[in-house]
């Protein structure tokens, strides 16, 4: 609440800096354009955070249902994970709860979950309903060791739908806008790299 | 050399230890760097492929505006025009990657996300009649309401083709020319073989799968399994065409990259290759 609090702060400063116009020809300026960037990385941090809480081994199962429950928080109505491998071309898909709970309970006795110092963000371009759309890719390692020693690791590639829109709500009698990022649908590749 | 006591033993015994576990680590983070700059290496999305094409964006994928120095200059775009080819492929010869990139920078030629000319090709798994069948649904932008989308404009399944084959070299089946005085009563016959159906068609009917396919979606008959591969065709730079696809393997070479080129001598190859694209036969 505290971060969200925070984050519509420094989105409503954020707007207040960038000004008016460029929001007016519909277009995004590049330094708003790099604020929302900003707000997109951190909610993406958070996605990743949690996802190594719920993959942890040592994770107590009502704490991962409750990280579980946060990063639900993070994501727009109906966003799907498609996960396809590199033995296998077919996609499979899964609600995101359903792909956290399949996370959590993998058969390994410990699991690693890190992350590459490395993201993309794409430009953002419009929706016809006014939205704006980006995609931000990231880049995680996965090790997991099962009960007699095998180890299974994997490095995957997830690209993550964001998607951007500008709201307004009431501060101090004050309607205010602010730019609001959740995240959607996310394209999961093992990678041959 | 001699070792004098048990204690100078365990000393020497720490210290390589310690250059064992000192020399582990450092292969760990050489290790990370080399996996690293490959993942900086690879064209991550198509976004960065246009960006690399029109030398938008620095080596770590930062964003250059018109305002920078460096926006589409002619040195980044050179760099980024050798590593933008499927280095694979025998098929696409060093002189005409030259030529491409010569061309490229000397017309100053752009890529333009907006610009219409490329499109999608999307290979794509669906359940008909019980068994996995392939589709290829061919994916363009189209300008909607306030921003854009991409909409399917022709779809491709060999499960669909046999239905419309035609063969009109042959004098074939056909209603008469006086048919009409009859109110074409012999239409009867003409539609009771669902074989020769096609032959009653007028020549100039293309086979349209679209319709096929959102009819058969719309009745139940088609359910959508899986996306396999996705692809792009640019027809968007004059006298060019090139096909874009995904290379997820070891190495530098990875990601988005051009996987095949053509040069277009005239508007007649680029018609006769879109054709070919979207496996229009007549």
């Amino acid at each position: 609440m505290v971060k969200n609090l925070r984050n519509l702060f420094m989105m409503v400063v954020l707007v207040g800096i960038a000004g008016s116009a460029a929001a007016q020809s519909g277009d995004i300026s590049p330094e708003r354009k790099q604020a929302i960037d900003s707000l997109a990385l951190e909610k993406v941090r958070d996605l990743s955070k949690y996802i190594s809480i719920i993959g942890n081994k040592k994770t107590a199962y009502s704490e991962a249902s409750r990280v579980m429950d946060r990063a639900e928080e993070l994501f727009s109505p109906g966003a799907e994970m498609g996960v396809s491998s590199l033995n296998r071309k077919e996609v499979n898909y899964y609600k995101v709860r359903q792909y956290f709970e399949r996370l959590m309970a993998l058969n390994y006795d410990r699991v690693s979950i890190e992350w590459y110092d490395i993201h993309y963000i794409s430009d953002l371009e419009r929706q016809p309903d006014g939205k704006y759309v980006g995609v931000v890719t990231i880049y995680q390692r996965f090790e997991g060791v099962s009960e007699d020693g095998m180890r299974y690791k994997d490095t995957t590639k997830k690209d993550i739908t964001i998607y951007v829109d500008r709201k307004k709500t009431q501060i101090a009698g004050r309607t205010v806008e602010f730019w609001d990022v959740l995240l959607g649908d996310i394209k999961v590749t093992e990678t041959g790299a | 050399m001699i070792f004098k006591t048990t204690s100078q033993l365990k000393k020497i015994h720490f210290f390589l230890t310690l250059l064992l576990i000192s020399s582990a680590s450092y292969a760990q983070i050489v290790r990370e760097g080399e996996d690293e700059s490959k993942l900086y290496a690879q064209s991550k999305q198509v976004n960065q492929f246009f960006r690399r094409f029109n030398g938008e964006e620095d080596e770590k994928g930062n964003r250059y505006y018109a305002r920078d120095k460096q926006y589409r200059s002619e040195k980044l775009r050179r760099k980024y025009l050798g590593i933008l080819f499927d280095e694979s492929n025998a098929g696409i010869s060093g002189a005409l990657k030259v030529e491409f990139a010569k061309n490229v920078l000397d017309k100053q030629m752009f890529l333009n996300f907006h610009g219409g000319n490329w499109f999608s090709q999307v290979h794509a798994t669906f359940r008909f009649n019980g068994k996995d069948e392939d589709v290829l649904l061919f994916m363009e932008l189209e300008k909607d309401h306030a921003g854009s989308k991409w909409v399917i404009n022709k779809v491709y399944a060999d499960m669909f083709a046999p239905y419309f084959v035609r063969d009109t070299t042959k004098v074939g089946r056909f209603l008469h020319p006086l048919s009409h005085e009859l109110d074409f009563m012999n239409l009867r016959k003409a539609l009771v073989n669902s074989d020769s159906i096609s032959q009653f068609t007028v020549k100039r009917f293309v086979p349209d799968h679209l319709s096929v396919f959102l009819y058969e979606l719309k009745k139940g008959n088609l359910e959508f399994k899986s996306v396999n591969q996705v692809q792009f065709h640019f027809f968007q730079l004059d006298g060019w065409y090139f096909e874009l696809s995904n290379f997820n393997r070891p190495g530098y070479n990875t990601g988005w990259l051009i996987s095949n080129l053509v040069k277009l001598s005239s508007p007649g190859d680029k018609e006769a290759l879109r054709r070919h694209l979207y496996n229009e036969t007549n």
